[in-house]
């Protein structure tokens, strides 16, 4: 399903990144290197970093909370703990979403349909993770004594707000790809790039295929976070099941972790690796159109321990810039 | 595409582990454990006169106090991710694990937080061990 805007543009962000392990050498506005943030757990830490990024993104801009007319927001806790109890610090409307690693590209979808309605100019899509506290969600936490495998991504901390609004600015959201939920069968929890392949690629095939365009019309295809493997994984299972050949494919949580991706670790993963990557590194390179491919694993420790499979989903956003 | 087809994609771009030398390492690390833990029963026996049996349960107290200690101080699952399975498998594993879940959930309090949360995962251990000892323990009364 593709959606073409004419009004959304992304005018501000605000990047806040969290204690990393793995020396993330990209120039965000704020780094916190405290798991806790002085909170008494990593949960609240994650909300307070949901609040000093929207704090700051606001001050940034100049602008109030009644200047804002949505606060579209989401994050991998349960019952989206995270953003929740930030947006009760704010007088802004919120609409609380959940695609688990394609939160962020889901937000930005919600945030250029709203604006598209004639009273709302500005929308705020915000999102977070927290290393810790999405291990203690999801996983079989390193800290209860497992071994990491090499396919094994790692959650990167953070939390990035950005500013939808109509007014024009050199980044619009020209299009967006709301993708389907695809389920193959396969099911290790460890190797997220390779649950996550498959819905990224048949996201792309949709994208393509309904805007009439080929992988060579964009400069970059941005992934979320398959990680070293799940690119390549990516790029055969293009080739092989809907003849596209793309070479332009760069995945963020690669790009985030830099030479450790390939190592002790196949590279980030979690919503925020995709906007940090995109405001720290890529917008600031000179890419003029960019398709953002936002990839989601949607299970959940229950349903791993049910021996479900994992289906994954993608949202894409296809961004220009004008220089 | 068929899962069987999608498998060998993905087997193929997948960085392997490598099984013999973490099996190897598991073996030497493992097996160091067992070195000491005799060393330390033998100590015992020796120096304190202690009867066998007990010095065999003070020997895993040892073990389970050192090690959720270093969990505490952050150390033991730096170790781990160096010696494997050699350190997951004998009783330092079962105190990582658990002291390790009680720090996970310190924040939501000694009732709610820590004591349900404690055994998490080692809860299987210990109740799937009094299982296999009851029927051992029964095997092994009515055979003797």
């Amino acid at each position: 399903m593709t959606l073409k805007f004419n009004n959304a543009y992304i005018k501000n962000s605000y990047t806040l990144l969290g204690r990393n392990e793995h020396k993330v050498k990209i120039k965000t506005d704020k780094t916190i290197f405290d798991y806790y943030d002085k909170e008494k757990s990593v949960e609240q830490g994650e909300v307070n970093y949901q609040i000093k990024s929207l704090k700051g993104l606001l001050k940034k801009e100049n602008l109030t909370e009644k200047n804002i007319n949505v606060l579209v927001g989401g994050d991998l806790q349960s019952q989206l703990f995270a953003s929740s109890f930030a947006a009760r610090k704010f007088d802004i409307p919120f609409l609380g979403i959940y695609s688990a690693c394609a939160t962020f590209a889901e937000g930005l979808i919600t945030a250029s349909l709203l604006i598209e309605k004639e009273n709302i100019n500005n929308v705020v899509v915000n999102t977070s993770a927290h290393n810790l506290a999405s291990e203690k969600q999801f996983r079989f936490p390193i800290e209860y004594g497992a071994l990491r495998k090499k396919v094994n991504t790692f959650t990167a901390t953070g939390s990035v707000s950005a500013l939808i609004t109509k007014e024009k600015t050199n980044i619009k959201i020209e299009s967006a790809t709301i993708g389907s939920v695809v389920d193959l069968g396969y099911n290790d929890s460890n190797n997220f790039g390779a649950c996550m392949a498959p819905g990224a690629a048949k996201c792309i095939y949709e994208h393509l295929k309904e805007t009439n365009r080929t992988p060579e019309y964009y400069d970059l295809i941005l992934t979320g976070d398959l990680g070293v493997y799940g690119v390549s994984i990516l790029k055969e299972y293009l080739n092989k099941e809907y003849k596209i050949n793309a070479n332009n494919i760069q995945d963020a949580g690669v790009l985030l972790f830099e030479e450790k991706s390939g190592g002790e670790i196949a590279g980030g993963s979690g919503p925020v690796c995709l906007p940090l990557i995109l405001f720290t590194k890529i917008l600031k390179e000179n890419y003029k159109k960019i398709l953002l491919v936002a990839t989601g694993s949607l299970h959940s420790k229950t349903s791993c321990n049910l021996n479900e499979s994992i289906p994954s989903v993608a949202h894409i956003v296809s961004l220009e810039v004008i220089k | 595409m068929k899962l069987e087809e999608y498998n060998k994609i993905v087997k193929k771009h997948s960085a392997k582990e490598d099984k013999f030398k973490n099996v190897l390492i598991a073996f030497l690390t493992g097996g160091s454990l067992g070195v000491i833990g005799q060393l330390f029963t033998t100590f015992l026996e020796k120096c304190f006169y202690m009867p066998l049996h007990e010095c065999y349960m003070y020997t895993m107290i040892m073990f389970v106090v050192v090690s959720s200690i270093l969990t505490g101080l952050g150390f033991f699952d730096k170790i781990v991710s160096f010696a494997k399975c050699g350190f997951i498998v004998p009783t330092t594993g079962f105190a990582h694990a658990m002291t390790s879940s009680a720090m996970d959930h310190e924040s939501e309090g000694p009732i709610k937080g820590i004591g349900s949360n404690i055994f998490k995962l080692t809860g299987s251990i210990i109740l799937y061990g009094l299982v296999a000892a009851f029927f051992l323990a029964l095997i092994k009364g009515v055979i003797m």
